[in-house]
């Protein structure tokens, strides 16, 4: 039976250098997909991945088992990915008419290329997500996409449970809005006639 | 009992998250309210949606080799091919590497947490490139004009300065060319941005035209048929 997070952070900070190893292993394709849906293209998801783990390595010494392994890395993988999009809000860029050219919306956006090749749901879904306000998105990515539960998810971003939910219904509220402009959704077809 | 104090209920539900209880009093309220039986279809869609949006390739699992054994040395040849970071490279200076490759994240770990020195290492490392630099600039540096004994000294003096001298601009230019290549495929990169962006742009136009021109032929309808 293979040994639990707590389990190897145990080993770890007994000295067990191979137990990170471990809880790499086991839990960088979670972090992996997290970042990359936070940050919306698979650019830089190695790179915050990496240095994530990073930050994990060198705070698991001193790491207190009061909250969950997986919970705390959550937490610090999504610290990088916010400093990340903090430092790309601050580049400038010059913009054009009509276009929305924000530096975010450059950074985040598919190339020409993806666009062309790629007109599918998915790509509606990616930019769709990309227009949440990142408190929203990060409640949705984390319940969505990597299945954490109510609980947990407070845990992560340190709010009550309730907030957890008011995010999440805000968030796929305003997602449903947003695919159905797209042409996405129930609202999209044509209303039945009225006896 | 009131949408609003259940709505919560309803998350745990669409998530299968919720208790016996809980689904049975979401699912007695959606038995008589029509609203919240809409929502909830509503966000089953778009749940479906959600679904659709997947982690590409290149970070899936099919490529990932098999976990390693604890204590396995497998994973040195990895990280002999891995793309070791300015930091790992630093960490690498006490033993410790840490690399990335084919979705793999490896340490190698030569010390302990604790007597990892980081400022040490980034000073050595500063010290180095420092005489690195020092020594690439001696070998650049001209040769002094020393006092010519004869004529064919002077002229071997000379050639050896003109052959430094195109060494130099050689240097130069090969700088400047890696130069000007980054700075093409920079621009490059922002103008299909910039490109990508306008495409969104008139994608999300049509988009909504599209979603108004149906719902207008909706109500074309409607007023045919109550006609």
């Amino acid at each position: 039976m293979a040994p639990s997070d707590e389990e190897l952070v145990e080993a770890f900070q007994q000295g067990d250098r191979s137990a990170f190893d471990a809880l790499v292993h086991r839990w960088d394709r979670k972090i992996q997909g997290a970042i990359y849906r936070i940050m919306g293209s698979d650019e830089e998801v190695r790179d915050l991945c990496q240095e994530a783990f990073l930050k994990a390595f060198r705070g698991l010494g001193t790491f207190k088992r009061e909250a969950r392994f997986s919970s705390w890395l959550y937490q610090i993988a999504l610290n990088v990915c916010r400093d990340r999009l903090r430092r790309r809000k601050g580049r400038t860029l010059v913009s054009l008419d009509e276009v929305d050219d924000s530096p975010a919306a450059l950074a985040k956006g598919p190339t020409a290329l993806e666009l062309v090749e790629s007109r599918s749901l998915a790509q509606v879904v990616a930019r769709a997500m990309d227009t949440l306000p990142p408190e929203q998105r990060e409640v949705v990515i984390l319940k969505e996409y990597q299945g954490l539960t109510f609980p947990e998810i407070a845990e992560v971003l340190d709010v009550p449970v309730s907030t957890v939910k008011t995010r999440l219904y805000r968030g796929l509220d305003m997602l449903r809005h947003r695919l159905e402009r797209q042409g996405v959704g129930r609202r999209a077809a044509v209303p039945a006639a009225s006896s | 009992m009131l949408c609003s104090l259940i709505r919560d209920d309803l998350l745990e539900v669409l998530y299968d998250d919720a208790s016996a209880a809980t689904a049975a009093r979401v699912e007695e309220h959606l038995a008589v309210c029509p609203s919240c039986r809409d929502d909830m279809a509503s966000l089953r869609d778009l749940r479906r949606d959600l679904g659709t949006w997947t982690v590409p390739p290149s970070l899936d699992t099919a490529a990932r080799p098999a976990p390693r054994r604890p204590g396995a040395r497998a994973w040195l040849g990895a990280m002999a091919a891995g793309l070791v970071l300015s930091l790992g490279a630093a960490f690498g200076l006490s033993g410790s590497e840490l690399s990335y490759d084919n979705g793999t994240l490896a340490f190698r770990l030569g010390r302990g947490p604790a007597e990892v020195d980081v400022e040490r290492l980034l000073a050595e490392q500063e010290e180095r490139h420092r005489r690195e630099i020092r020594a690439l600039a001696d070998s650049q540096a001209p040769t002094p004009l020393r006092e010519a004994r004869d004529d064919d000294a002077l002229l071997r003096q000379v050639e050896q300065m003109i052959r430094e001298s195109e060494a130099r601009q050689a240097t130069l230019l090969s700088a400047s060319l890696g130069d000007l290549s980054t700075r093409a495929e920079a621009q490059r990169r922002y103008d299909l941005a910039r490109v990508s962006a306008g495409l969104s742009y008139l994608d999300g136009k049509t988009g909504e035209q599209v979603a108004r021109t149906t719902e207008l032929m909706g109500y074309v309808l409607q007023a045919a048929q109550e006609r």
